[in-house]
């Protein structure tokens, strides 16, 4: 029966019909399937299925990459409050967009896989100081920042990325604290997160959210002796 | 020849001594006045100023009317911008915050006398006195399916296209459509060369295939059908096409095309062969890493692909302020090095 629901599921989101997505869901509850089964089996799976369906598909497109993000950030907050426990978190991210940028898009494809792959995300906003990046992460206790910028000038600009950075080595935090980056001046050129001094990126948010995972275990790691 | 003629004898195929060499350095020209930006596009005659000097300066061909892409949603009633002196002015408030707000949009009746298009027109009127002869004046038009990201920003247009009523969806696309055509008339009417139609969510990237034919296809329709396509390039943002250039040459028959650096320029020029403009254009954000050496290889590339039975132009992205001065000179140097045919 899961497999059903599986597959119908996938195909719902692939085609990036919310309504028919979201009767899925309905269908396997009404069925019996817990909340826990539909977000670890159902949603978090069908992002993965996604990731290799969009990189081998040459007709992937933003639609579905928006309509990914947004129906799996759906069910899950639905979902959540049916869970018996509550569930285990992989770790917390601040992430915000870079100074002098407005362009918010990006970062919410992102912060929707995040959360449905069970990530605490905090939204900073638009236009975003570097200090501010930094104090909401050692407030928030962070594993990860990541800023999101559609500009050249916004993404390699003195404000943006290269300034936490240098505000992350002054106080002592590059290993408590890790740096990801996206958005199209990144896509363009692939070298640019190393030049803005960036530990990672990613080019869409399924993949942005698995990068985030990993440098979330790595800071963990390094926390736990 | 003038460049305006090497243009012409691109588009038709004719001979011409070398290829056109298109580049587009906006936000350049603020720092050339020793201008703010804000001082600098606050004034049509600044723009025109500082693109003339530009052009002369480096020596390509073409010149732009266009202030910055937010501008074109002030005719709509945006106001306020963000100015960086780094990169691009960015529209800072959207003018549809709701959903409501949709009905009350207004397309003014004459643009033309709209305080938003005033100083394009004196920007115009100055570029078609100087340099309308000889040298290809550009004109940016943002597609109706692209408008409501300036008017609501792309997260709510998503939203609504993707989830919203329909009936809504296309009353803010007419009115988008119905601006669309009432500048490019405009455009037409002030002398403009190259009309360079930005259609980001005309590509099978933005919405994939299905979509492309069912929503995007007929609205570009749409905007195109009364003014015809004289001019017109088809241009997404730099983001890929390749996948639809056949459908648009079929049903729009639109003669140029802006190739993304995404995509390949080889399939590109082997779908659209002597039925129009290709645009070899280069990755201008990975230009700022370059040296001149590779920047150089990198033009040769485009135009040994590019000229090869004619009718190819070389052009560049909105060139980000960060390239160096050596490498525009070197891309420049190279695209008339590459681009003859001699
Ligand atoms: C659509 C588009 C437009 C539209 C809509 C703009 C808007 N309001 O969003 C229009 C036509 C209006 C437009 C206008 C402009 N644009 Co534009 N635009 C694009 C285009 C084609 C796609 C951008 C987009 O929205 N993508 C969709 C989003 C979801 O993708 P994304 O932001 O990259 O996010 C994904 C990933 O990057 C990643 N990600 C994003 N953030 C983060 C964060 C983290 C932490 C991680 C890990 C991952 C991650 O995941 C996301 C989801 O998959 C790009 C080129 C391209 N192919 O990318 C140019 C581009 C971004 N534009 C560009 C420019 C310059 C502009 C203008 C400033 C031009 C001007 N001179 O006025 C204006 C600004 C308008 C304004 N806001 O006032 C340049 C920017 C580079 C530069 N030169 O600085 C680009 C790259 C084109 C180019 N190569 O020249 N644009």
């Amino acid at each position: 029966m899961l497999d059903d629901i599986i597959q119908s599921y996938n195909e719902a989101v692939f085609e990036t019909d919310r309504m028919a997505a979201l009767n899925v869901v309905d269908r396997a509850l009404a069925q019996g399937v817990t909340a826990e089964e539909v977000v670890f089996k159902v949603v978090i799976p069908a992002i993965e299925t996604m990731m290799s369906l969009i990189a081998s598909d040459p007709d992937a497109n933003l639609a579905q990459h928006f309509m990914t993000s947004q129906i799996a950030v759906e069910v899950t907050e639905k979902m959540l409050p049916k869970f018996r426990n509550s569930p285990e978190v992989v770790g917390r991210v601040v992430i915000g967009t870079a100074h002098g940028d407005l362009h918010s898009l990006g970062k919410r494809i992102v912060m929707g896989c995040l959360k449905a792959m069970m990530v605490e995300v905090v939204d900073l906003g638009v236009n975003v100081s570097a200090e501010h990046f930094i104090d909401e992460a050692v407030r928030l206790d962070a594993q990860v920042i990541g800023i999101s910028a559609m500009m050249v000038h916004t993404a390699m600009g003195e404000e943006g990325c290269r300034k936490v950075r240098a505000r992350l080595q002054e106080r002592g935090l590059t290993d408590r604290i890790k740096l990801v980056v996206g958005g199209a001046p990144y896509r363009f050129d692939p070298n640019l997160y190393q030049a803005v001094g960036a530990d990672a990126w990613a080019e869409d948010g399924i993949n942005a959210a698995k990068v985030i995972i990993e440098l979330i275990r790595e800071v963990k790691r390094h926390d736990t002796p | 020849m003038t460049p305006l003629e090497i243009l012409v004898a691109a588009i038709h195929g004719n001979p011409a001594p070398r290829i056109p060499v298109f580049c587009n350095l906006l936000d350049q020209g603020a720092r050339e006045l020793g201008m703010t930006q804000q001082e600098y596009y606050a004034r049509g005659e600044h723009v025109a100023e500082g693109q003339l000097r530009m052009r002369a300066r480096y020596g390509y061909d073409n010149l732009w009317s266009l202030f910055y892409v937010g501008k074109e949603a002030e005719l709509l009633g945006s106001r306020d911008v963000l100015y960086a002196d780094n990169g691009s002015p960015n529209v800072a408030n959207f003018v549809i915050k709701e959903w409501d707000d949709i009905a009350k949009l207004e397309v003014p009746d004459d643009i033309t006398r709209h305080p938003a298009w005033v100083e394009t027109g004196n920007c115009l009127s100055i570029l078609q006195r100087e340099a309308g002869a000889t040298h290809p004046i550009c004109a940016y038009l943002t597609a109706s399916t692209s408008m409501p990201a300036l008017l609501m920003g792309m997260e709510s247009w998503l939203q609504l296209l993707m989830t919203g009523p329909v009936d809504l969806r296309d009353e803010l696309l007419r009115k988008c459509s119905d601006l669309f055509r009432k500048e490019v008339a405009a455009y037409r009417a002030a002398g403009v060369h190259v009309l360079v139609y930005s259609t980001p969510f005309g590509t099978p990237s933005f919405v994939g295939m299905k979509r492309f034919k069912s929503f995007s296809m007929p609205w570009m329709k749409r905007d195109l059908e009364p003014g015809g396509v004289e001019g017109i390039v088809y241009y997404a943002g730099m983001a890929p096409f390749n996948a639809v250039i056949r459908q648009v040459l079929e049903e729009l028959a639109i003669g140029a095309y802006y190739i993304s650096p995404m995509d390949s320029l080889a399939e590109a020029k082997a779908i659209i062969g002597n039925r129009g403009l290709t645009c070899g254009v280069i990755d201008d954000i990975r230009m700022i890493h370059w040296t001149p050496e590779e920047t150089r290889a990198e033009v040769r590339r485009l135009c040994e692909i590019g000229k090869v039975g004619g009718r190819f132009l070389f052009g560049t992205g909105v060139m980000p302020m960060a390239i160096p001065e050596a490498n525009i000179h070197a891309m420049l140097d190279a695209a008339f090095a590459q681009g003859g045919y001699a």
